[in-house]
């Protein structure tokens, strides 16, 4: 029965504290528990080799389509094939901390 | 145990022979696979690579001085092999695409049966690429898309490839019988039930039931029934109209229209199981998954029959072993697919078609729905079945199909009962067929 503007005087809407900043991209190289400014140029480097090993283990004919599944499983299903895929490329899935790298290229883009 | 009534007034029992049992479902059983958006690419890839390990063994023994190359690799005039899914360009064959098409002079309105025409050319691929396929030795009427071949020829000048000869994987080993003297045991097969049609006839499913259970007839007839050690239900044994599945939701008066065929089927299926060991599989018109391969029908639907533990509700496709002779079979979808994109003189030739090409399904997921598999492909024949049988076709069908190393099968095309009134027995010894046919016409 009381007047709109009233009950909104009576009621302040208050915010939330803050604005939540949406959360960094899925596909990221980078570690994102640590600051990029402290890691040294060459783990960098380092990080980079290892990605462009895993697009090139993505982009191989020979392991079938990459799509749909994640690089480990598609490593796992090549080995039990017998297709003999290379263990370095486990290597860099067993070290790999984010998930982000355990997904194939086109994972979320296509 | 079925009792006979002899003159003398005591009843004479016979006991029901028995049949060891394993069931070997297993590799269609979608349990724990998690649906991740992959596509079909992933199963072609393990066919293609299965199927081309298996043919690299053979390709030594067939034309040992050819070398093998990848399609990408082919060099034009020089002769080789090159292995490969095969694919049909089908002119008639429906595309979604044609909804769209601006022009539609070339799409007949009225959809064919078949799905064939003369233009229809062949083209085979691998990781590499694609060549179609040129020349006559290949008639694209017996192929479909989907089956893995070898192929002998050479690269003509306009980018084909001139095909010279084919190596299909043939017939897998098959795991010989021991032979012992057993006793006769029969196997009765049935299908397309289609409870709840309009062309159901209840009687004659009913003598169907009382005869096999062991219920009509005189002694000679029960000692028969009594040899009888399993039913295996082909698939399509109930039928809801379209009408109520169109959507909408359902007054109360017409839900039990939903219910009621199902529940009518499972009161004969508590008779049959109550009598001998039941295996039901789903089809086409079950109240059950429609992509291969289809799940076991779930035992909620029948709450009678699922008590007995002689009721076992099966995949599509089923595979079974039953005292050492190994049973593969369908509902029919594989074979009904197959009649759509390729011609061949019977349904069994179908069947033949599909266990030289080793795989039972090969249109799947072309145009026959199936599971997007990533690393497997269920529907590949890797041991030669003693008995093949496929369910819901239009005859009873069979032969005795003898490979050429040594391999001994049966060949069963089970009809429609509530079309033909015919179920099929088979002999477990002799791996002999005869068809059971019941009638409820009193003036034929």
């Amino acid at each position: 029965m009381a007047s709109a503007g009233g009950i909104r005087g009576f009621y302040r809407e208050k915010k939330k504290g803050g604005v939540t900043k949406p959360s960094p991209k899925p596909y990221s190289t980078a570690d994102p528990a640590c600051s990029p400014v402290l890691k040294s140029a060459h783990v960098q480097g380092q990080e980079k080799e290892a990605e462009e090993r895993l697009r090139e283990f993505d982009m191989d004919m020979r392991y079938g389509p990459c799509l749909g599944l994640t690089r480990t499983e598609r490593w796992n299903r090549a080995a039990v094939m017998g297709l003999n895929p290379s263990p370095d490329v486990e290597a860099i899935l067993l070290k790999c901390s984010s998930s982000a790298a355990l997904e194939c290229l086109w994972e979320g883009r296509v | 145990m079925e009792d006979a009534e002899m003159g003398d007034g005591s009843p004479k029992h016979f006991d029901r022979k028995q049949a060891v049992y394993q069931n070997l479902d297993e590799r269609y059983v979608i349990h724990g696979e998690r649906y991740r958006g992959q596509q079909y690419s992933q199963i072609y890839f393990t066919r293609l690579h299965h199927m081309r390990n298996l043919l690299n063994s053979l390709v030594p023994k067939w034309k040992p001085h050819l070398p093998v190359h990848t399609i990408l690799g082919l060099e034009e005039g020089k002769e080789c092999i090159i292995i490969g899914t095969m694919y049909k360009h089908m002119k008639l064959k429906s595309s979604i695409l044609d909804e769209y098409s601006k022009e539609r002079s070339t799409v007949p309105l009225v959809k064919p049966h078949n799905f064939m025409h003369p233009d229809d050319h062949l083209i085979l691929e691998d990781e590499s690429g694609r060549v179609k396929l040129a020349g006559t030795f290949l008639a694209p009427s017996v192929y479909v898309t989907g089956i893995v071949v070898a192929l002998h020829g050479k690269e003509t000048s306009d980018g084909d490839f001139f095909v010279q000869d084919v190596l299909e994987a043939g017939l897998p080993p098959q795991i010989e019988q021991p032979l012992d003297l057993r006793e006769d045991k029969h196997v009765v097969f049935i299908s397309g039930l289609s409870v709840g049609s309009s062309m159901f006839n209840p009687l004659q499913f009913q003598l169907l039931v009382d005869h096999i259970t062991g219920h009509l007839g005189d002694e000679n007839e029960q000692s028969i029934a009594s040899q009888i050690v399993r039913v295996v239900i082909a698939g399509n044994s109930v039928q809801i109209s379209q009408g109520i599945l169109s959507g909408q939701t359902l007054a109360p008066k017409d839900q039990s229209r939903l219910t009621e065929p199902i529940k009518e089927f499972d009161i004969s299926l508590i008779q049959l199981a109550a009598a001998m060991p039941v295996d039901i599989m789903p089809g086409p018109s079950d109240p059950a998954n429609f992509s291969l391969p289809q799940q076991p029908l779930h035992r909620c639907l029948f709450p009678g029959a699922s008590v007995y533990n002689t009721f076992l509700s099966c995949t599509n496709p089923h595979q079974f072993e039953l005292d050492d002779v190994l049973f593969l079979g369908t509902s029919g979808q594989n074979i009904d697919d197959l009649s759509k994109y390729s011609d061949a003189k019977d349904k069994l030739e179908f069947m033949e078609r599909t266990l030289k090409w080793r795989h039972l399904a090969p249109t799947a997921p072309n145009t026959l729905g199936c599971y997007p598999y990533t690393d497997k492909d269920p529907f590949l024949i890797e041991s030669c079945p003693h008995v093949y049988f496929v369910g819901n076709q239009d005859k009873y069908e069979t032969r005795l199909l003898q490979g050429p190393e040594k391999q001994l099968l049966r060949l069963i095309c089970i009809p429609r009962f509530c079309e033909t009134g015919v179920a099929v027995v088979l002999n477990l010894r002799t791996l002999e067929c005869h068809a059971l046919s019941i009638s409820t016409k009193l003036d034929s």
